[in-house]
């Protein structure tokens, strides 16, 4: 335990003064509390913003600590939420088919990923090779489901249904409690701060300074004996898993999928969330996952045709002038010791 | 007789892929090739040269000139944007990605805005030729030869002209070139604006082809860049063509019997299969072999 707790304030994040975790605990509790305020629908809906973090924090994970990038993390979200649907919506009346459908979900993510980081890490490809592959299997993946209206794509009882989606997708229920409204927002809550804190250890970890390793200099961390293609498919895989939890909570939440969710815009948004926050930090990206979702279900009440552009602009300016990310450069840049005391960087490279 | 014309048509099947992958790819690669920058933004900007020959088309003007017209526009935007944004992102490969790629949201997005949903189409200019049971449309058997004249024209841009030997030293060595006097910087702007002029000219060859719509980028992407990654980027030109010859080996049959999504599907399974065999692509491989040729020689 003391171990574990010594790896989760461990070098690799911001925020890690003794004020930092006073607030973390501050902010989690607050937010266990607060929904007593809020209506069942509002509760639903702040649900929304917390589910898409683990695909973030997946690709922050790939991209930001193991220096791999990706544009198809949606692929395994898309992957994710369409196996439960199908598996789900095959056992309705069966207390445990969710929870079976989760399973499968995350599996079939797990596989898939594993199959083509096989022959991406495994081929020793170019750095650039991975984001274009990634990106191609999605859109492919999109063409491929959009096309699949009609009868003939029934799977049990469970109708595909092409560019229209899958719709009637079953809760989440274990045995007899089906989790929806409040239950829900708690259930997303408590995935998403397991997750972040989980991750955190990770990249604390001795496994995580190998991860650190690669990214800086692959063929040193291959002399001094690692096997960097076996670790580069693990963190992808753990990362396809994490964009599969995000598909779970997100068919969870709304009871359906399009094939849109796997398209080019969707694809956008992970890469987004992680660069404006900043790559190197998981809770940069946990934040601004959050703002960046709350602002986008905001704005697509309005101003839908807009959205692409602003989320383009944004990457091209965040990209020019903030190269580490909006929330990591506030957290190093600001001038005041209390700030500093709060976020417990040092100036300059840390650890 | 017969069995000549079924010959025929299948070959014709086969270049008009290897044309397609191969004109679709080309402005990516010279760019990949010298500048080691993956431009995202490479399909609309292709949607910018139909857009510009749809335009310009529908003034009157004659079909050819609206594609030279669609290479220079957009090789002037290439320039700028070169100039502006990618300028600031050499030797950052992934920052590049990501940035061509806002720029691509931007430009997709803003064409729909500005333009509508969809532009005039352009009927494919020429007849169709016949032969035995087959029938073969004079339009694309003139973009074959376009395809091979480019690639004849690239290798004597590259190899005879003082741009050409310029920008192959600031690709091999960049510090070196500088210091004899190569303005580095310049062949930068000159050959981003070249990759995106190919890419204009490519969209506008195509336009005839397809539906030109704010996102027809989108459908050049998987071909175009499964072509690069299998082609790699040791030499640019040996690489554009032979992995858009071996792609279209693997499209050109498996399109025939199970329809171009399967097609498609299947150039990303040759892709993986390839790049497990031959990390570098198919350009490496060939520069190797002939390097040995030529040290026995």
């Amino acid at each position: 335990m003391s171990h574990l707790l010594k790896l989760l304030t461990g070098p690799e994040d911001i925020g890690r003064s003794r004020w930092f975790w006073a607030v973390f605990v501050a902010v989690c509790t607050l937010l266990f509390v607060y929904p007593y305020w809020l209506s069942e629908f509002e509760a639903t809906n702040n649900a929304y913003y917390l589910l898409n973090v683990p695909i973030a924090l997946g690709l922050a994970l790939l991209w930001g600590y193991c220096g791999i990038l990706s544009f198809g993390q949606v692929a395994y979200f898309g992957i994710a939420g369409y196996v439960y649907g199908i598996v789900a919506g095959n056992m309705t009346g069966n207390a445990f088919g969710p929870l079976v459908g989760s399973l499968c979900g995350l599996a079939v993510c797990a596989i898939a990923a594993a199959m083509f980081g096989y022959f991406v890490f495994y081929g020793r490809v170019q750095n650039w090779i991975v984001p274009i592959l990634t990106l191609v299997l999605s859109l492919l993946l999109e063409t491929f489901l959009g096309q699949t209206a009609g009868y003939q794509w029934r799977i049990g009882t469970v109708q595909l249904g092409g560019y229209n989606g899958m719709t009637g997708i079953p809760s989440f229920q274990i045995g007899r409690f089906v989790i929806t409204g409040y239950s829900f927002y708690y259930y997303v809550l408590i995935i998403v701060v397991v997750a972040y804190l989980a991750m955190r250890i990770l990249v604390n970890s001795q496994y995580g300074k190998v991860m650190l390793a690669i990214r800086e200099d692959p063929i040193r961390t291959e002399l001094l004996g690692y096997d960097i293609r076996a670790r580069r498919l693990v963190v992808f895989v753990l990362a396809a898993i994490s964009a599969g939890v995000s598909g779970l909570l997100y068919v969870q939440w709304g009871n359906y999928i399009t094939p849109s969710q796997v398209g080019l815009l969707q694809a956008s948004l992970p890469v987004i969330w992680v660069a404006v926050g900043g790559r190197e930090s998981l809770l940069a990206v946990l934040l601004s996952t959050c703002a960046l979702n709350w602002l986008n279900y905001t704005l697509s009440s309005e101003g839908y045709q807009y959205a692409l552009i602003i989320i383009g602009v944004l990457l091209v300016v965040v990209m020019l002038f903030f190269p580490d990310g909006i929330i990591v450069t506030l957290a190093r840049d600001v001038p005041s010791r209390g700030w500093r005391a709060l976020v417990g960087l040092h100036k300059g490279k840390s650890g | 007789m017969e069995s000549f014309a079924t010959i025929v048509s299948i070959l014709y099947q086969f270049a008009t892929n290897g044309a397609f992958l191969l004109l679709s790819a080309l402005g990516l690669i010279v760019i990949l090739g010298m500048m080691n920058i993956i431009n995202l933004a490479h399909g609309e900007l292709m949607m910018m040269g139909a857009y510009t020959a749809s335009i310009a088309w529908h003034r009157g003007v004659p079909f050819w000139l609206c594609a030279i017209l669609a290479f220079v526009v957009v090789a002037l935007f290439g320039a700028l944007l070169e100039r502006t944004v990618v300028r600031r992102f050499y030797g950052r490969e992934l920052g590049a990605l990501v940035v061509t790629w806002g720029i691509s949201l931007i430009l997709s997005q803003g064409a729909l805005m500005v333009f509508g949903p969809f532009l005039p189409a352009i009927p494919i200019p020429g007849g169709s030729i016949a032969l035995g049971q087959y029938s073969f449309s004079v339009y694309w058997l003139i973009v074959i030869a376009l395809a091979c004249a480019l690639i004849a024209g690239l290798w004597s841009l590259y190899n005879y002209t003082t741009f050409g030997l310029q920008a192959r030293a600031a690709m091999q060595n960049p510090a070196m070139a500088t210091a004899l006097g190569v303005d580095t910087g310049r062949v930068y702007t000159l050959t981003f604006s070249l990759g995106a002029g190919l890419a204009g000219f490519s969209g506008a060859l195509f336009a005839p082809t397809v539906s030109i719509a704010p996102f027809m980028g989108q459908q050049f992407v998987a071909p175009a860049f499964i072509t690069v990654v299998v082609g790699g980027a040791t030499n640019v030109i040996t690489g554009a063509v032979g992995s858009s010859l071996l792609l279209s080996l693997v499209k050109t049959p498996v399109g025939f019997v199970f329809g171009a999504f399967v097609g498609t599907v299947a150039l990303l399974l040759a892709a993986l299969v390839i790049i497990r065999l031959m990390p570098d692509g198919v350009s490496a491989v060939l520069q190797r072999l002939v390097d040995r040729r030529n040290r026995f020689a």
